[in-house]
């Protein structure tokens, strides 16, 4: 039962990718109507795995000596990220009904998104690190084609081919950290890895952590990689929604969860981690708070929230990593659909056109402030709780300067935040729009949201049943309170007023601006910096530039000669007969 | 010195010299065909020669059938794409099929 349902949460999405890759274009009701059955199928079976948790191994299959058993594990944090794969993949593509209305070449983009859902799933319920490293570069795939969906765009498919390499770099660590584990365990399985990582040598260890970090830095857009993500904010907006806010990028928050148990030990992973994780918080705040594009603000908001929980799982609280992974996933889900809600009426992603759309888009308007609490960290939504949760649990157990700047950045958070609400439906209209408020399937798909930003801090308890009930290695990392003993906990830490106390002075500051105005020259060059991505710029062209070098000095190798070719094939033969007679 | 076994391998050698020879020299699409026989027939050689050393001959001798066939079937097939481009290209120069190049 176990088995078929882990199987099938993968497959039935694949399968509906399959049916609209092949689908006539000429049908557009017909393929909307079929990738909404698909992606609500997967939705439903993967609520079914919730009371199937368990730790054991449930399907395996013997795949040869070279990529050993494939095997998947429906343990507690599988299932909780599947879940929030496949629902928030629902509500995405029940979202495109009306975002991709009349958009061309539709059997692409649902086929694209079912093989990323089907790609997710696989990535968090796999025990075996190859089959992971596989399906995490299948959702690269995934990202970077639907990134440079509208392909006609340069600007869509320089903003792909960037996502894509920056990706594959980080891919790269985690594929070496793979084949170590390989070469001295004889296995790919994560659980006897936990289980056996002390008796790994200390530098194979450090190559591996430090690899996965590189790897998950890369995936979760943090500094110093995290160029690629404003960039991908070319893509569609429910994309930007459900790869690039809810689920994809938390990939690499919960590879660092995963190893979490194995890699505390290794000397300085953990301060890097939550150097990683500060850093982007902080910058990403500052970032966000410049930017004038809508979905750009967004995207460095995800880099800082993301940042929140690398920081989290660096610190020791891999169950408050999690927590905030849900809020956020939520929260910003909802967050991306409204926007996408507002540009697709307005036609601009530009906030400084925007202003008093409020009155006009009622509805669009109060779920994003729903939404817009919960990242600003106000109480009581679930924002607040997790991170709360996350700064508490970072001043009980890592450096006081680390608190000190990610306290900083939740202010921040509040600033921009109610700029960016201001910005979009307050004010005067910068510009005549004719707007309508969001049509009815979009706003089926932000309504659960809107809800699930209300109240999904009242599963916290569930999330901590769910988590220690079969996360064996990670027992002793995961401070998991219950849903009473968390709200108890947060309410009387100091922890909490103290941010409180920033949150509320972030929003006073942005409030009384004016006030500021003289300091506004002062904060010219910070305000450069951000703009400039803080430099990380440079990193990023070193890498995409040597890589899209190195494609066209290899292309010198294509001639198209045929004789050339056999020669190739016949070196090669030769090369591998020699290496073969040396190795033996 | 002139046991089997070496007039073998040297036989086999010669084949696949000639074979890898031709193939990277002529530009001719029969030839072409021509030189993969010479090929597959050393390869074949080569298989009856490993029967023969780890004394699974059996084995050896029908993948040495199979290889026949399907490289049979390489020949008629490659031999009637030959017939085709010479038809509708009128050159058989493997060079100056570049009607494809991007």
């Amino acid at each position: 039962m176990t088995q078929w349902l882990v199987l099938s949460v993968i497959f039935v999405p694949w399968l509906g990718a399959l049916l609209l890759a092949l689908s006539s274009d000429r049908a557009p009701r017909l393929q909307h109507l079929v990738a909404s059955a698909f992606a609500v199928v997967t939705g439903l079976l993967s609520l079914c795995l919730l009371p199937l948790v368990t730790e054991r191994t449930v399907v395996s299959v013997a795949a040869g000596s070279v990529f050993g058993n494939f095997t998947f594990v429906p343990d507690g944090l599988s299932v909780f990220l599947t879940v929030i794969a496949a629902v928030i993949g629902c509500l995405a593509v029940i979202f495109s009904i009306d975002y991709m209305h009349g958009e061309a070449q539709l059997g692409r983009y649902y086929s694209l998104v079912l093989l990323f859902i089907g790609s997710m799933t696989g990535m968090v319920l796999t025990s075996s690190m190859l089959l992971l490293f596989f399906f995490w570069e299948m959702m690269a795939f995934c990202s970077y084609a639907l990134i440079s969906f509208y392909n006609d765009d340069p600007k869509a498919v320089a903003g792909g081919m960037k996502a894509l390499i920056m990706t594959q770099t980080g891919g790269v660590g985690l594929l070496a950290g793979a084949l170590i584990a390989y070469s001295f365990l004889g296995t790919y399985d994560i659980q006897t890895f936990l289980a056996y990582a002390h008796r790994l040598p200390e530098f194979a260890l450090s190559i591996m952590a430090f690899g996965f970090l590189i790897g998950a830095a890369a995936k979760s857009a943090q500094v110093p990689f995290h160029t690629w993500l404003p960039g991908a904010m070319e893509a569609p907006t429910p994309i930007s929604a459900l790869i690039h806010a809810a689920t994809m990028v938390n990939a690499g928050v919960y590879l660092l969860a995963r190893f979490y148990p194995a890699f505390a030990a290794v000397p300085g992973w953990t301060t890097a981690v939550v150097v990683v994780g500060v850093l982007s918080a902080f910058l990403g705040a500052v970032m966000a708070i410049t930017a004038s594009d809508l979905k750009r603000t967004l995207a460095y908001s995800t880099i800082s929230q993301l940042g929140y929980m690398v920081y989290a799982v660096g610190v020791g609280a891999v169950y408050a990593s999690q927590f905030h992974l849900m809020s956020h996933a939520v929260f910003k889900a909802l967050l991306f659909l409204g926007a996408g809600a507002v540009i697709h009426a307005v036609g601009t992603r530009d906030m400084r056109q925007m202003g008093g759309l409020g009155q006009k888009m009622p509805f669009v308007r109060n779920v994003f402030i729903i939404g817009t609490l919960a990242l600003a960290g106000l109480p009581f939504v679930n924002g607040f709780w997790s991170k709360e949760l996350v700064l508490e649990e970072g001043l009980a157990h890592g450096p006081l300067w680390a608190y000190i700047l990610m306290v900083l950045g939740a202010g921040l958070t509040a600033a921009y935040s109610l700029r960016m609400v201001y910005m979009v439906f307050y004010g005067t209209a910068k510009k005549e729009h004719h707007v309508h408020d969001a049509p009815a399937a979009m706003r089926t798909a932000l309504a659960p949201l809107a809800l699930g930003t209300l109240v999904t801090w009242l599963l916290a308890g569930w999330l901590s049943e769910l988590l220690t009930g079969s996360l064996p290695y990670h027992l002793s990392h995961l401070h998991a309170p219950g849903t009473v003993e968390l709200i108890v906990d947060v309410l009387t830490a100091p922890a909490t007023l103290v941010a409180i106390v920033v949150i509320a002075a972030g929003l006073l500051a942005w409030w009384y601006r004016d006030l500021f105005a003289s300091l506004s020259k002062a904060a010219a060059l910070p305000a450069a910096m951000a703009g400039a991505d803080f430099g990380f710029e440079w990193l990023n062209r070193v890498i995409v530039g040597s890589t899209l070098l190195a494609g066209s000095v290899l292309r010198l190798t294509q001639t198209g000669h045929l004789s050339w070719n056999a020669l190739g094939i016949a070196g090669g033969a030769i090369a591998v007969l020699g290496l073969l007679v040396w190795g033996s | 010195m002139f046991n089997e076994m070496n007039v073998l391998m040297l036989g086999i050698l010669g084949l696949f010299a000639v074979g890898l020879y031709a193939l990277l020299a002529v530009r001719n699409l029969i030839k072409i065909v021509v030189a993969l026989q010479i090929l597959v027939k050393g390869a074949i050689m080569a298989f009856i020669l490993a029967g023969k050393i780890n004394g699974h001959m059996q084995t050896a001798q029908s993948v040495a059938l199979t290889v026949i066939v399907a490289d049979t079937m390489v020949a008629v097939i490659g031999l009637a794409l030959a017939v085709q481009v010479k038809r509708r290209l009128g050159t058989l120069d493997v060079n100056e099929l570049t009607s494809l190049r991007g």
